[in-house]
């Protein structure tokens, strides 16, 4: 009902304005997904050529941020918005510098996956790592789809799993550790692995936030450090009020 | 009917004037028997529309004359009505329970590009969500930039295979269907054993290419030595040079197969570097020249210093074998040309012959692996019969087509068109080399 919001307008061209940055800005997440994805890929398949692609095409993610950032910036002088407009665009303003920090995480992956693609390759094949990527990447993917939705139950649960990613993150940490120990011939690669294990943990808590504008953005409610579990049992007590 | 309601209207006022005769003034009389029988239209009109009112509750009342005509007019339009509506309502139940069953997604469309419906095998895999999708932009919700681009574009001949990103093991073909009104339909078909198959078949070509070329090298290693071995009875060097020349051929297909197979391998668009396509026409034609039973005049005609954007390696082999098929069927007396030149829609490259040519019906099918316009042939004049399939597929990788004009007895052309944004502009080359 929340989108519903978005068409009851007294201007038309505010709408469709307010419209088109919504599309930009999922557009631009579109891009940012598959940038993650490639990364992903290029570290598990070793292929080294995907990895530089993800590098170079980076520049189009911030290129989109700019466009947009403007667009948002000329919305706020030309109408200036109120109430739930106003939270829209505070939201985008805010998503997409995520937005961005992901695809800089994702061209480090792809950067260093370009590189260990010349190494040998560890026995297990980076399958930790590869559990880790589909996790963040089904992380960003479902906060994107809260954004698109406009669904603030989605965004929270989206929101908890990022203490699922924490969790992996330390045990990958362990596991590289323990390598490093056993072997010592090891530790060149190690080491690349925590960076990209590390940028992937970031990119899971970029997304946690993306699901906290969506919640600002429905509820008006600022949720950042405060509990989740509290956060969702408020939005299912809103929810359960909204459907009575 | 209505004569009988007006022969009581005249007949209530005749009893008011008749009254008004016997006793009273007439007029007094008059009205009221009028006013007593407007009142009682108005009692009847007054139960008929309570009655239009509270149609699901009430029985139809029973009002005789004019007035029972309508309501038996109504209640028969009702009937009507309800039965076409059930008729609809079914049609329409049936309509959704047969796309629900369909085993392709089927997404409607708005203009917006809002969806307007799904069916179940589409929201399986889109990941789609009933009701709350409904109304908002398919592009929101399916990302994947090549998708956006597809479904801004106007180009729907062809449907688009792309990897969902929440089942990347997944392969779907989308393809829009526009229909009346600025609508679409969005089909969505899980291509992915398709694919899968598809690759199987690349790999195995390539591996099976690979497999070959060791017991080859033996075998032509062995023959090689054998044909230089003076203890053999000479009655073997005819076999001999045979064997040797038929596996040299092989070596050739499998060559072929091996470039083929890879040129497949590599998805989307070539690599765009900047290539002299002038200079490497000059070493081509140097090379012909060199060989030993080539037509009598073998000419290059370079009408534009520009080059290509694009993998030098495959235009080299695609020029390379539209020059080796010119050269081949080509008789001794004849000639063998090539050309380069740009225009404004793009560059060109030609290799014109004046060779034996090649019947129409025979033209659209020769990029075919391994096709044979006469069996006989080919197959003398030695090659791989792939040549002209690694043309097709270089390019393609480059946006390029080819164009085979031939007549039979007089010879052939063979062009290939690149597009005006693969020129890369060369003009300072030819001014440092002059």
């Amino acid at each position: 009902m929340e989108t519903a919001d978005l068409t009851h307008h007294i201007s038309r061209r505010f709408n469709e304005d307010l419209e088109k940055v919504r599309n930009q800005v999922l557009q631009m997440g579109g891009f940012v997904e598959q940038q993650l994805h490639k990364a992903i890929t290029a570290l598990v398949e070793g292929d080294s050529r995907l990895g530089e692609s993800v590098a170079t095409e980076d520049y189009k993610v911030n290129g989109m941020e700019l466009s947009i950032d403007e667009e948002c910036s000329r919305i706020l002088a030309l109408r200036a918005p109120a109430a739930g407009d106003l939270r829209v665009i505070v939201a985008i303003i805010k998503t997409i510098t995520d937005l961005e920090r992901i695809g800089d995480e994702g061209e480090k992956i792809g950067y260093i996956a370009s590189r260990l693609a010349t190494m040998e390759r560890p026995a297990d094949k980076y399958r930790e790592v590869k559990h880790l990527g589909r996790q963040v990447a089904q992380m960003v993917h479902d906060a994107l789809d809260a954004f698109a939705r406009m669904d603030s139950q989605a965004a929270v649960k989206t929101a908890q799993e990022d203490k699922m990613v924490d969790e992996e993150y330390e045990s990958i940490q362990r596991q590289c550790i323990t390598f490093m120990m056993e072997d010592p011939r090891t530790i060149r690669r190690a080491l690349e692995i925590m960076w990209i294990v590390r940028a992937l943990e970031r990119i899971g808590d970029h997304a946690k936030n993306i699901c906290e504008y969506v919640i600002y953005m429905v509820h008006g409610k600022d949720i950042r450090h405060t509990s989740l579990a509290d956060v969702a049992k408020q939005i299912d007590a809103a929810h359960a009020l909204l459907r009575r | 009917m209505w004569t009988f309601a007006l022969a009581r209207l005249a007949g209530i006022l005749l009893l008011g004037l008749v009254l008004g005769l016997l006793i009273g003034p007439i007029w007094l009389w008059v009205l009221a028997a009028a006013c007593l029988y407007l009142g009682w239209q108005l009692v009847t009109l007054y139960r008929l529309d309570r009655w239009l009112r509270l149609r699901s509750q009430m029985d139809p009342p029973d009002l005789g004359g004019v007035w029972g005509d309508i309501v038996a007019q109504v209640v028969r339009l009702h009937r009507r009505k309800q039965f076409h509506k059930q008729r609809l309502v079914q049609l329409f139940r049936e309509l959704r329970r047969s796309t629900a069953a369909l085993p392709d997604g089927v997404i409607i469309l708005s203009t917006q590009r809002e969806i307007v419906w799904f069916n179940r095998q589409a929201a399986r895999l889109l990941g789609l969500k009933r009701p709350v999708d409904v109304g908002l932009r398919i592009d929101n919700l399916i990302r994947v930039p090549e998708f956006v681009h597809y479904l801004h574009g106007d180009d729907f001949a062809m449907p688009l295979v792309i990897r969902p990103p929440v089942q990347l093991d997944l392969y779907l073909a989308l393809q829009v269907v526009p229909y009346g009104g600025g609508q679409s339909l969005l089909l969505v078909r899980d291509v992915t054993r398709q694919m899968r198959l598809e690759a199987m078949r690349k790999d195995f070509v390539a591996n099976a290419s690979h497999e070959l070329r060791t017991p080859l090298t033996v075998i032509s290693g062995y023959l090689d030595t054998l044909a230089d071995d003076s203890a053999i009875d000479p009655a073997w060097s005819g076999p001999i040079k045979d064997m040797r020349a038929q596996a040299q051929r092989m070596n050739a297909i499998i060559a072929d197969l091996l470039v083929l197979s890879r040129l497949e391998s590599t998805d989307g668009e070539a690599v765009r570097d900047a290539i002299d396509v002038p200079s490497m026409l000059e070493r081509l034609h140097r090379d012909a020249l060199a060989s030993a039973d080539r037509p009598r005049h073998v000419v290059l005609e370079l009408d534009s210093a520009d080059g290509l954007y694009g993998s030098a390696h495959e235009l080299e082999s695609a020029f390379t074998n539209l020059l080796v098929n010119g050269l081949k069927y080509t008789l001794p007396e004849g000639t063998v040309r090539m050309r380069w030149w740009t225009d404004a829609e793009g560059a060109y490259f030609s290799v014109i012959d004046s060779g034996i040519g090649i019947p129409a019906e025979h033209i659209p099918r020769l990029t075919e692996r391994f096709y044979r316009v006469d069996a006989g042939r080919s197959r003398g004049q030695g090659g791989s019969g792939l040549g002209l399939a690694i043309v097709k597929h270089a390019l393609q990788r480059h946006g390029a087509w080819l164009e085979v004009q031939s007549t039979e007895g007089k010879g052939s052309t063979f062009t290939c068109h690149f597009p005006r944004q693969r020129i890369c502009e060369q003009t300072v080359r030819r001014a440092a080399s002059a």
